[in-house]
């Protein structure tokens, strides 16, 4: 909590002296003051914070290695070794290799406050409750929430499963939010009649983005493939390739546009309904059936994996998002000061990324908040039933599924469970806060 | 109005199109081979070159008769490796093992021989009669050679090549009947490898396939109501659904009645008490109802109220097993009994939903001027609220009709799950689970209309409650 205050503190300190620079801030500041007055949304926000500080630190609250050890004369840090072992900076020593952590006769340990991964198999107690008697050596050793049918630690579940239902909210929301603002802000800006191209423009455009959704996805199809196979770092980095390698032709076909410009004989423009086009595919994409078209795609990969759900979920989603955004642009594009940006002869898209976006953003972050929640409700809606989910994956909602089998389960029940709903209800308190702290006006 | 309509279900047209294509798309990576799966075995392998003469000859009526022999789409756009013919191999595993080596060496032509090569060969290999001596070494071979239909990795092919003759020139029976086969087939694979084109990856090309294609063919037979016909029972895929969409559709629409009579005055009251303490009750419940999933409550409805360890107030499986000779009316009964849970945690998120949004709109409306002269001129408070305010403030709780619809279906899906109601959501997973893909995209097809349906009644009903919106000349 301490930690919010601080981190808020400076960013005042820089807001203030922001202010004098730049007048932009003042909104913001407004809007930080309003939110600051509802309570709820300020400590909703704090509990996020704390959820973020489990999942940064999951390894380090719940590992079946421990925090510190002295073996055989040395001291090692055995949690973040496996970080150096992760990352390919270095290797395990040969005594630690395949070997049960909790076996080991150290000199002396310290195991972290829940010694169990979410992974981790302790036969001697299933489905054992919070209450029941546990055939565990001492209390440190206690399954504080309890045990499933495998005799997996369910509080280790949940400290791990924080980290999953943030990263879905950050990842489908981040997907979301660039594409749905990019597509609101060129629908918004521009609407129907303010881009105007030379057809030789269009047509150069429409080549160069077949042959770049050619090269960069085309003909790298069994690269991507291959990659999503070994791994999801690979994966990442070929698919960055193939961004980049799109916006390289992309680009080329730009520069021979503005060579055409400059032929000697005119060319008539025409204006692109570039509104009309971005709306209807919004339109489609609303209509797209989300958790069907989830389940669908779930299926069929071959590979399932949480990674893939996150996409799938921001592709599907970015629509809010685009209609806030084009609302807000199609308010902004007529006021006075991007007629002036305008009038200066600044480039249209630094009018739109620099003037005319940090203006209409306030209510994008509505969209977002509540489009996290919906989010982290989907994919435990998804490993609940226990599709595209990996099923050595824990979650919150597979642990929940679990206490469909046994009803006897209550801990299986009501904590992953209200877990899911916390987390969803603070993320929707925060999107209440900055929805009332944007319109001062119903809050009278 | 009626033009209205027309032009709305034109626009459903491009709409559907794309939702085709995205499900199309999905279903002809799906794993699995459909023609397998419809005749439950595995083509090739044991038997004598007759039985798999005969086997694949099943094989490939079944794939005519699914349509499976034809191209994919009407025209291709694809790299110059990519082999435009590649729909005449039967076999999925096959074609995409061709289509990797085809990009691998760049030549289409060259992979074809040798995959006619390796085809000439395992023939003659099935034709040698296998006796005491040589059948493990038969075996192997056959195995190995089956193998390399699904390999494209260089060194593996070599590897197996060499193993294959290794075994063939061990048997001088073997040896005599398939030596120029092998070698052929070697000198093919050699061939492929050496004339490698790699350019061709990066010559975009397009083929045209014309009309009779499997995606004209399958939207046809949708749009005609034909859907194909399931995987695991081999019953039409229509049947089945109509059958699960009865109970879907029963499921949502009741939910969405039940929440909108319980919601709306519920809003209304809460807007016209705002401060008091029961209204803050009634908004701060409303909101923690609206954020609790509904997988979860039904689970501890089960887990509480159910009949299995809780307190065995609600049946939580199925629909109640009346025999259909029962009175019509016990068997009414017995499936509103099953309904009450699952009815309960459909609605209760939706019916949150919307009288919060009830709630933000009667505030709005009643902070109007009018409603504080109709005030002034001293009418009385309940005729305001529910004569001037109330009307205005349906708006936006009309148009949340759209988004309810798609959520209620989708809502259904996993509450049917739970409860094992044999609905959409018990079908499709199920479907998902047994690979029945034409379950998966019928189903997958169809809420997305229902979806559209939902979004065209909400826009009719606008216009219905809010006379100043007139549809002929709005912009679209």
């Amino acid at each position: 909590m301490n930690l919010f205050n601080l981190f808020n503190r400076r960013k005042n300190r820089e807001a203030n002296t922001l202010i004098l620079q730049n007048n932009n801030e003042s909104y913001w500041k407004i809007v930080r003051q309003q939110f600051k007055k509802n309570k709820i949304a300020v400590y909703s926000l704090r509990v996020v914070f704390i959820f973020i500080f489990i999942a940064l630190f999951a390894d380090f609250i719940a590992n079946e290695k421990p925090l510190v050890a002295k073996y055989n004369g040395n001291v090692y840090f055995p949690v973040m070794k496996e970080y150096a072992v992760d990352l390919g900076f270095s290797d395990w020593h040969d005594e630690f290799r395949n070997v049960s952590w909790r076996g080991l006769k150290y000199d002396w340990v310290v195991w972290p406050p829940v010694p169990y991964l979410p992974r981790n198999i302790d036969v001697s107690n299933t489905w054992v409750g919070p209450f029941d008697d546990q055939n565990v050596e001492s209390t440190s050793w206690k399954h504080w929430l309890g045990t499933d049918d495998l005799g997996h630690d369910v509080l280790a579940g949940m400290i791990h499963g924080t980290r999953i239902a943030l990263l879905v909210g950050l990842v489908s929301m981040g997907i979301a939010a660039i594409i749905g603002i990019f597509f609101g802000a060129v629908a918004g800006y521009y609407g129907d009649e303010k881009l105007k191209m030379s057809i030789i423009s269009i047509l150069l455009y429409v080549i160069g983005f077949i042959l770049a959704v050619f090269y960069a996805f085309g003909t790298r199809s069994y690269a991507l493939a291959d990659a999503i196979g070994s791994s999801f770092g690979s994966f990442m980095w070929e698919f960055l390739l193939s961004i980049l390698l799109f916006i390289a032709i992309i680009y080329i076909f730009k520069l021979i546009a503005s060579l055409a410009k400059k032929l000697p004989f005119k060319v008539k423009e025409i204006s692109i309904p570039i509104d009309i086009l971005i709306s209807r595919l919004i339109e489609i994409v609303v209509s797209i059936p989300q958790l069907f078209l989830i389940i669908s795609i779930a299926a069929v990969v071959a590979k399932p994996s949480i990674f893939i759900v996150m996409v799938i979920i921001g592709l599907t989603t970015w629509t809010g998002i685009a209609r806030f955004t084009r609302a807000e642009l199609l308010r902004i594009r007529n006021l006075e000061f991007i007629e002036a940006a305008n009038a200066l002869g600044y480039k249209e898209w630094r009018i739109i990324v620099k003037h005319a976006l940090p203006n209409a953003l306030s209510p994008v972050l509505i969209a977002i908040a509540f489009g996290i929640a919906s989010a982290i409700l989907i994919e435990s809606t998804l490993s609940f039933i226990g599709v595209g989910v990996p099923a050595e994956t824990i979650t919150w909602g597979s642990m929940l599924s679990k206490a469909r089998a046994v009803s006897s389960a209550w801990w299986l029940a009501i904590i992953p469970g209200f877990a899911i709903f916390i987390t969803v209800t603070i993320y929707n308190l925060i999107g209440e806060g900055l929805t009332d702290a944007m319109n001062p006006k119903l809050k009278k | 109005m009626l033009k209205y309509i027309f032009k709305r279900i034109l626009i459903f047209i491009p709409t559907l199109i794309v939702i085709s294509l995205l499900t199309f798309v999905i279903s002809i990576n799906a794993p699995g081979d459909p023609v397998e799966t419809m005749l439950n075995q595995n083509v090739g392998g044991e038997g004598r070159s007759g039985e798999k003469l005969a086997s694949e000859k099943t094989y490939n009526e079944k794939r005519k008769e699914l349509g499976f022999d034809l191209p994919l789409f009407y025209f291709s756009f694809t790299n110059k490796t990519y082999p435009d013919t590649l729909y005449k191999i039967p076999k999925k595993a096959h074609r995409e093992t061709l289509q990797r080596l085809s990009y691998e060496y760049g030549i289409w032509k060259n992979v074809s021989t040798y995959y006619q090569a390796l085809r000439a060969l395992e023939f003659k290999v099935f034709e040698i009669m296998p006796s005491d001596e040589n059948s493990s070494k038969l075996r192997n071979i056959k195995d190995n050679l089956n193998s390399l239909y699904l390999t494209h990795n260089e060194n593996e092919i070599k590897q197996i090549i060499e193993t294959v003759e290794f075994d063939i020139f061990k048997d001088s029976n073997i040896k005599k009947t398939v030596e120029t086969d092998f070698f052929e087939l070697k000198n093919s694979f050699e061939h492929l490898i050496y004339n490698k084109k790699i350019i061709n990856r990066y010559i975009p090309t397009i083929h045209i396939y014309g009309f009779n294609n499997q995606y004209h063919n399958w939207i046809s037979n949708f749009i005609v109501g034909e859907f194909g016909i399931s995987y695991q029972d081999k019953r039409p895929v229509s049947s089945k659904i109509f059958d699960a969409l009865k109970w879907s559709m029963i499921l949502s629409i009741l939910s969405i009645i039940i929440a909108y009579i319980v919601a709306v005055p519920l809003g209304v009251k809460s807007a016209v008490d705002k401060g008091k303490t029961s209204e803050k009750i009634i908004t701060t419940g409303l909101f923690l109802l609206y954020s609790l999933p509904n997988f979860w409550i039904a689970t501890m409805l089960i887990q509480y109220l159910g009949d299995g360890d809780g307190l065995g107030w609600f049946p939580t499986h199925g629909l109640g097993e009346l025999p259909k000779s029962a009175p019509y009316w016990d068997r009414f009964f017995e499936t509103a009994y099953h309904f009450i849970l699952p009815l309960f945690c459909l609605t209760y998120a939706s019916f949150a939903f919307i009288s919060r949004q009830m709630r933000g709109g009667m505030l709005n409306v009643l902070e109007m001027d009018y409603i504080r002269t109709a005030r002034a001129k001293g009418l009385k408070k309940q005729v305001v609220i529910w004569k001037h305010a109330f009307r205005n403030s349906l708006i936006p709780i009309i148009t949340l009709f759209a988004n309810i619809f798609p959520a209620a279906i989708s809502g259904s899906f996993i509450i049917e799950v739970i409860f094992s109601i044999p609905g959409m959501g018990q079908l499709t997973l199920q479907a998902i689970f047994q690979r029945d893909y034409p379950i998966v995209f019928t189903v997958l097809m169809f809420s997305s209309i229902l979806t559209l349906v939902g979004i065209l009644i909400a826009d009719i009903m606008y216009a219905f409650v809010d006379p100043r919106i007139s549809f002929s000349n709005k912009k679209s």
